[in-house]
């Protein structure tokens, strides 16, 4: 009751305070223009500058002085805050406060190619850059209390929907009317990776969305050029506007921090990144985007891990995300990389200073924590002269405390903002705290003992041994207590005044049976805390150390900087020496028995009889005796290590790119290493007739997704045929996308490959006039989808085709004959054994499964020895996967063909090494062991063509990826670390904290049908 | 209409050889338990193995045989047994009228797959020529699937090929985390949560038996009840239950249902997991029929290998087991079953221990053993003739292969569209 009158009192306050021009009084004009003046403060002006015993003074809502030998303007309200401390106010730099709710349109199911959004708007209803959180902001009481309380005055607030959400605004979190609260209009233009509530088709995948965005920038910036406007585009208007504000991305997982720092780097904008809080497992990568920071402070709860068997559904990562996630913001601090501190992700704000505690004791400093709330924000939002500091000509937001922010027991006790006090809790209420000499009635000699937090006092009447829980209310100067003891039955109620000076209570009170009787107490003794002095935890947290990648069989790297500099000069220059092996060499020497092969700077150096090994070379030698050596195997056909894998939403998406949904994390990576392969194809997924750009990769197990790619590789495209792409087998419901049959399918590349020509002549004939002519006329949108397309015309993409049946094979080969580009390589192709002349003739590779056949209509004819006739006829053909099952028994599946078709172990061994990589066009660096090429080889420990072989080593780069000994002690040291990590949750449970139940989390594998995915998975 | 005559046309009948009697010399021959004769002879009469002995020992009577064939260098095996298949109950995956392993409805002890079990897939030729000669037809979905029955992969017709006819049923155990079909954002596949209905589907699996198991016991039967009679021999031990399930907790939970209904013979089919409850395993005798070797692990902990090696592990616990080949493209990947033995030989077990795993072990489990599943003498003529290591890739080439004495054809619809390229192309 106490509180509500004092926010009652704080508002009718404060709208006094600041009534606006333009609007009517009802009522006399109350203007009031009180100057505050602070005294006695000790004055937190920012984390780097404090004024002891220092003088604060505001007016009309605005800090007019600040300092410790100010004269105290005549007319002063003054507020004696010896012992208490000021603080800025703390500002959010992310918030939703005061927006109108969300909702998913719903489509009914049928695919939607259109936007719903009505209107001169953009073609993408994910695109919403018109959205202006100023005009839709309403004030929240009930939220700006909830975050008052919590010591904070200011928010950025927007519409968390969209891909480009439009402009944010910066409020204030008083009580005044909307038009006073603002205190920048368009303060920042804000993005994601997440359509919202979009119920358009396009973008279903990640890569898509990062295709739409990559567009948008395009299709502003030529609409801004464009002088001849034949339209009106609301929201690239929008979105040219947005440019000039600070520019807000939000990510939900560490990798897709360097997904947008990328698409940022190609528009020149440089994100501030509201990051998920697991940046910490990519740090040195993040540290590189030079990108500034928004972060969470919601940790994951502790899982249940009680039942053993339970407890398997909780991954290594899950639990070492719990440990460590506390430390993520001091790992940023350390790394000296900016960033503010936001409540956004938190599911009960009411932990925000839990959280922070928590986080401060995992090591982030108590300046960086002040900074990250305050002034960080501030400037980011570029109001850096407005909030997040107490100088003079600032905005009066402030708190007080009654000590260090930090500190556990300190209690905020009011938060100004704008001018207007909001009492949080009263330092005026009396400390009545002691021991007391109590009577009642006729009952006397007894003690009162009153003790615990001011907000939450304790009280206990002792009578000789015998102890009396007592209730115990004190407002302002009137104290309540009651109590019921053994003798009477019911409660005794008393209530009564309180005398300070000395300390005295006195009143009247009624027994049980309704007798009105006097009582008092009076002080004795001081109270003293039994509770132990917290020994001020100030130990640092321990925790596991980070894991590259952050998954089961990472490796951690607890090394420096510099030790990390000085051991990537060093290994560039390890050195192996391979004895006694027999070499698959590949190449026109064969098969080489008891070699030597020498491998340095990541490349294979010396194949010889005996090499010993040079001095000064610091050689490991593997001893090879009766065992192989084989090119590390590259699969053509893969989908792992993928973040996300079909557009198929349009019939071309041409303009996606798997380079961007690299999802480094992935342990089919490692599996597949086990298997020896070394190179991989991720492609995109097969559900549309022209699919998305592909990206080859070495697979370097704990490196970030762009130190994967295969370096200068030639640029490919998914194109597909067949029942997918026709839709086929998805139900009944898809029959609206063109095409659905493959007639149109035949349309979809005749269209495509036509528009993308005439493109390719515009955008040449324009790049080919002078500036001056050039400005004269209007400029040719960039459009990424034909652009794709026209690199294949020029020769500077090259097709892998998903392809069954030989009608198809042989359509598409007459389209490329007559459009002028050839099909590089179809893969599955398993009726290519129908037509291996023409693809002969045609120049086309194939690259296909060996025995897979009859789970649809279109490979009812497959034969397990096609891969023998391709080859055969002259075709350079390959085996692949598209499993990451089968990816890491390549080698079986390529010996098949010798079973079925008998084709030499040479051929066979070269289905998965050699024609792959010719197929890739990287045959000049890796598919053989050859003098020169990469150092990417397997040791196997019997014919690697044999279902006994296994893999002992896999070497990329001359680095050993994959070691069979190694990975023995790793899998000990997974067990040990979950071990230590389940303990500590046990601990944790016992402890009383909350705990969330483990589930059972398979990882999504994709294979060339899969759909749509969760491509927003986050790493907890 | 159109296609049942295109199926019509394509048609290849399986030609059987009028049965001769057949000595086999000189090859090396993998016998199915555990023991390998280097230089043998075997002898088939009549449809049974009459001869199997050491060639350096032995007498020989050629004479008395109508064919002998000189094996030299070459293996011969016991035919492989591919249990929980649906061989010849699918043809097309993705063809719903191709396919007949699922039936609608959720107790259905009844369903027969012998019946659906299409002697002319034209798949199954494929996998008997790399010496895949017997079969379990089983049905799937559910969670009492229904009855299934073994074949040998040659016949004219189901009742030809019935091997033991309804030797098992089939019981889905269900799980207690169950998968959502799509998440909040409509996208496929949802999260894992908690299987609300748990409770309630094994409370249906308890009544079902209780109420099949007092319903057997009685003479005076009210009214007859077919799921209740098809259920009959689980309880007077002449079939075998068979229970899909791949975790640990809900194996543990249908081992001890099975010893409360006193079902005296019980196969773990999947058994993912089973390596963590060897010790329940061994002491109820159950076996399992190991998930496909050729699989992912389960968590990104799990050792990498851990399917490779699941049958050593079970190997070395004691415990029968066999190997089996359910998912995706699991009929016309049966082909590979003894690829999966080899993998499982290169993690652990013996070459003819992991024989074992997909010959005589899987007709102990499926109650064969007696008549099948090794080259003994006196067993069925059932066996196969490799020019190399049948459970290598690189080496596996059937070159004959009997069964019950009878020389089958070896050629199936893929061998026919090779030759008739190669011979358009003119290559060899």
């Amino acid at each position: 009751m106490k509180k509500l009158i004092l926010v009652l009192f704080a508002i009718s306050a404060s709208i006094v305070a600041k009534a606006q021009e333009t609007f009517p009084v009802n009522g006399t004009a109350n203007k009031n223009h009180t100057i505050y003046a602070f005294i006695n403060a000790k004055i937190v002006v920012d984390a780097d500058e404090v004024i002891e015993n220092g003088t604060m003074v505001i007016k009309d809502g605005v800090i007019s002085l600040v300092g410790t030998k100010i004269n105290i303007p005549q007319g002063s309200v003054i507020v004696d805050l010896k012992g208490k401390t000021i603080y800025p106010g703390l500002i959010d730099a992310y918030s939703s406060y005061g927006m109108p709710e969300t909702k998913k349109s719903q489509g009914g199911g049928y695919p939607q190619t259109e936007s719903n959004t009505k209107g001169a708007y953009g073609w993408n209803q994910a695109i919403k850059p018109e959205t202006d959180a100023l005009k839709i902001f309403t004030k929240d009481s009930k939220s700006a209390e909830e975050l008052r309380k919590l010591g904070f005055g200011a928010v950025l607030t927007f519409q968390k929907d969209g891909i480009v959400r439009g402009s944010g605004t910066i409020v204030t979190l008083g009580e005044l009317r909307e038009n006073e609260l603002i205190v920048t209009d368009k303060a920042a233009a804000l993005y994601s990776f997440d359509k919202g509530t979009s119920s358009q088709d396009y973008p279903s995948s990640l890569m898509g969305c990062m295709a739409l965005l990559r567009q948008t920038y395009l299709d502003a910036s030529w609409y801004k050029s464009d002088k001849t406007k034949k339209e009106i585009n609301i929201s690239l208007e929008a979105f040219n506007a947005l440019q000039a504000l600070p520019q807000i991305f939000e990510t939900n997982d560490k990798l897709n921090v360097l997904r947008a720092d990328k698409i940022g780097d190609e528009f020149k904008t440089n994100y501030i990144i509201k990051g998920s809080g697991n940046e910490y497992q990519r740090l040195d990568e993040i540290k590189a985007s030079n990108c500034k920071f928004i972060l969470p402070i919601n940790f994951p709860l502790a899982y249940d891990v009680e039942d053993a068997y339970d407890a398997n559904y909780v991954s290594l990562a899950e639990l070492k995300h719990w440990e460590i996630a506390p430390a993520n913001l001091s790992a940023f601090e350390k790394y000296f990389i900016s960033f503010a501190i936001t409540t956004s992700d938190l599911k009960d704000k009411k932990d925000f200073w839990k959280n922070l505690r928590k986080a401060i004791s995992y090591g982030l400093s108590e300046k960086q924590a002040l900074r990250s709330l305050t002034s960080t924000p501030a400037e980011m939002l570029n109001i850096g002269d407005k909030l997040g500091k107490l100088k003079s000509g600032m905005i009066a937001n402030f708190i007080i405390t009654s000590g260090n922010l930090f500190d556990e027991k300190t209690i905020i006790y009011e938060n100004w903002i704008q001018g207007n006090n909001f009492k949080i809790t009263d330092y005026n209420t009396i400390d009545v705290r002691g021991n007391y000499d109590f009577s009642y009635g006729t009952s006397i000699n007894h003690q009162l003992k009153i003790e615990g937090d001011l907000e939450k006092l304790k009280a206990t009447m002792i009578t000789d041994t015998v102890k009396t829980p007592v209730n115990i209310i004190v407002s302002g100067y009137s104290i309540s207590i009651s109590f019921s003891t053994k003798d009477t039955t019911g409660s005794i109620r008393l209530s009564g005044n309180i005398n300070s000076q000395p300390m005295k209570f006195n009143g009247k009170g009624q027994t049980s049976d309704g007798t009105w009787i006097d009582w008092n107490a009076s002080y004795k003794d001081a109270f003293v805390s039994t509770a132990k002095k917290d020994t001020i935890k100030k130990t640092t947290a321990k925790y596991g150390q980070v894991i590259y990648p952050f998954t089961a069989f990472g490796k951690g790297d607890d090394r420096t900087e510099f030790e990390k500099i000085v051991a990537d000069i060093k290994t560039r220059y390890d050195a192996v020496l391979i004895k006694h092996v027999t070499v698959w060499t590949n190449e026109a020497e064969g098969i080489l028995k008891n070699q030597d092969v020498y491998i340095t700077e990541g490349r294979i150096v010396r194949i010889a009889d005996d090499i010993s090994a040079p001095k000064l070379a610091f050689a490991k030698v593997i001893d090879g005796t009766g065992k192989h050596l084989t090119a590390g195997i590259i699969d053509e056909h893969s989908h792992i290590a993928l973040s996300s894998v079909n557009e198929g939403t349009q019939a071309s998406s041409a303009e996606v790119r798997m380079g961007d949904v690299i999802n480094s994390e992935d342990i089919n990576i490692y599996r597949q290493l086990s298997g020896g392969v070394t190179t991989s194809q991720l492609l995109h997924g097969s559900a549309n007739p022209i699919g998305g750009q592909s990206a080859i990769i070495k697979l370097r197990w704990g490196k970030s997704p762009e130190e994967m790619k295969f370096e200068k590789a030639d640029g490919f495209i998914k194109f597909a045929l067949g029942e997918n792409v026709k839709q086929s087998n998805w139900g009944d419901i898809n029959t609206v996308r063109f095409p659905q049959s493959r007639m149109g399918v035949e349309q979809v590349y005749y269209d495509a490959f036509t528009r993308a020509k005439e493109y390719d002549a515009k955008q040449k004939a324009f790049g080919g006039l002078s500036e001056k002519a050039k400005a004269n006329i209007a400029p040719i949108r960039r459009d990424l989808e034909l652009e794709a397309v026209a690199e294949i015309l020029n020769k500077k993409r090259f097709i892998t085709c998903h392809s069954y049946v030989q009608s198809e094979i042989n359509m598409l080969m007459h389209v490329g004959d007559s459009m002028g580009f050839k099909v590089n390589t179809f893969t599955h192709i398993l009726e290519g054994y129908k037509v291996a002349d023409k693809m002969k003739a045609h120049g086309a590779g194939a690259s296909s499964f060996s025995d897979w056949w009859a789970y649809k209509m279109e490979v009812k004819d497959a034969i397990p020895y096609n891969a023998a006739v391709l080859t055969k006829m002259g075709v350079t053909t390959a085996i692949n996967s598209d499993d990451a099952e089968m990816g890491r028994r390549l080698n079986q599946e390529a010996a098949k063909s010798i079973k079925y078709g008998g084709l030499t172990e040479e051929e066979a061994l070269k289905l998965v090494t050699l024609n792959p990589a010719k197929l890739l066009h990287i045959d000049n660096r890796v598919g053989s062991i050859k003098v020169g090429k990469d150092a990417d080889v397997v040791l196997w420990s019997d014919n690697p063509l044999s279902i006994y072989a296994k893999v002992e080593k896999t070497i990329i780069d001359g680095q050993v990826y994959f070691d069979n000994e190694e990975d023995a002690k790793l899998r000990v040291d997974i067990q040990k670390e979950r071990a230590r990590i389940i303990q500590k949750m046990l601990d944790e449970k016992k402890g009383g904290a909350p705990t969330q139940r483990p589930v059972m989390k398979r990882r999504q594998l994709f294979e060339c049908d899969t759909m749509q995915e969760d491509y927003l998975e986050i790493a907890e | 209409m159109r296609k049942p005559i295109l199926f019509a046309l394509l048609l290849i009948t399986t030609i059987t050889f009028a049965q001769k009697s057949v000595l086999i010399m000189n090859a090396t021959a993998h016998i199915g338990n555990d023991s390998v004769i280097q230089n043998s002879i075997i002898g088939l009469k009549g449809g049974k193995i009459v001869l199997v002995a050491d060639a350096t020992t032995a007498k020989m009577d050629k004479a008395g045989y109508d064919e002998v064939i000189d094996a030299t260098g070459k293996h011969v095996y016991p035919g492989i047994i591919a249990p929980n298949s649906t061989l010849g109950l699918t043809e097309i995956e993705s063809v719903r009228a191709t396919n007949d392993f699922r039936e609608t409805g959720t107790t259905l002890p009844n369903v027969r797959s012998l019946i659906a079990y299409n002697t002319d897939s034209k798949i199954i030729p494929t996998v008997r020529s790399n010496g895949v000669l017997l079969a379990q037809i089983t049905p799937r979905g559910g969670l009492v699937s229904g009855t299934s029955s073994v074949v040998v992969l040659d016949g004219w017709n189901w009742e030809d090929a019935a091997y033991k006819t309804d030797d098992g049923i089939h019981i889905n155990w269900p799980t207690i985390q169950s998968r959502k079909f799509m998440d909040e954002d409509n996208i496929f596949p949802g999260p894992f949560e908690k299987n609300k209905d748990y409770i309630k589907q094994t409370e249906l699996l308890k009544k079902l038996f209780a109420d099949a198991k007092a319903y057997n016991e009685t003479t005076q039967k009210e009214e007859a009840n077919l799921r209740f009679e098809a259920m009959k021999g689980l309880f007077n031990g002449t079939q075998t239950l068979f229970i899909h399930s791949n975790t640990v907790k809900e194996m543990v939970e249908a081992i001890n249902f099975t010893i409360l209904n006193k079902i005296s013979k019980v196969a773990i089919v999947g058994g993912k997991e089973s390596w963590m409850i060897t010790d329940l395993l061994k002491q109820n005798n159950i076996s399992v029929v190991i998930a496909r070797v050729h699989d992912l692990p389960t968590y990104p902990e799990d050792d990498i290998d851990l399917p490779y090696k699941l049958p050593y592990i079970l190997h070395k616990a004691g415990i029968l087991f066999c190997l089996n080949n359910e998912g995706d493209m699991e009929a016309m990947g049966a082909r590979n079953l003894p690829f999966m033995a080899g993998t499982a030989a290169a993690y652990g077990l013996t070459k003819e221990q992991a024989l074992k795993s997909i010959t005589l072990n899987t007709a102990k489990i499926l109650g064969i053993d007696k008549t099948t599943g090794s080259v003994e003498q006196g067993k069925d003529a059932t066996i196969f003739i490799s020019t190399g290591d049948a459970l290598d890739m690189r080496s596996n080439n059937v070159e004959r292969a009997f069964v019950k004495g009878n020389s089958i054809d070896l050629n199936d619809d893929q061998k026919a569209l090779y030759e008739k390229y190669k011979t358009k192309y003119g290559i060899k």
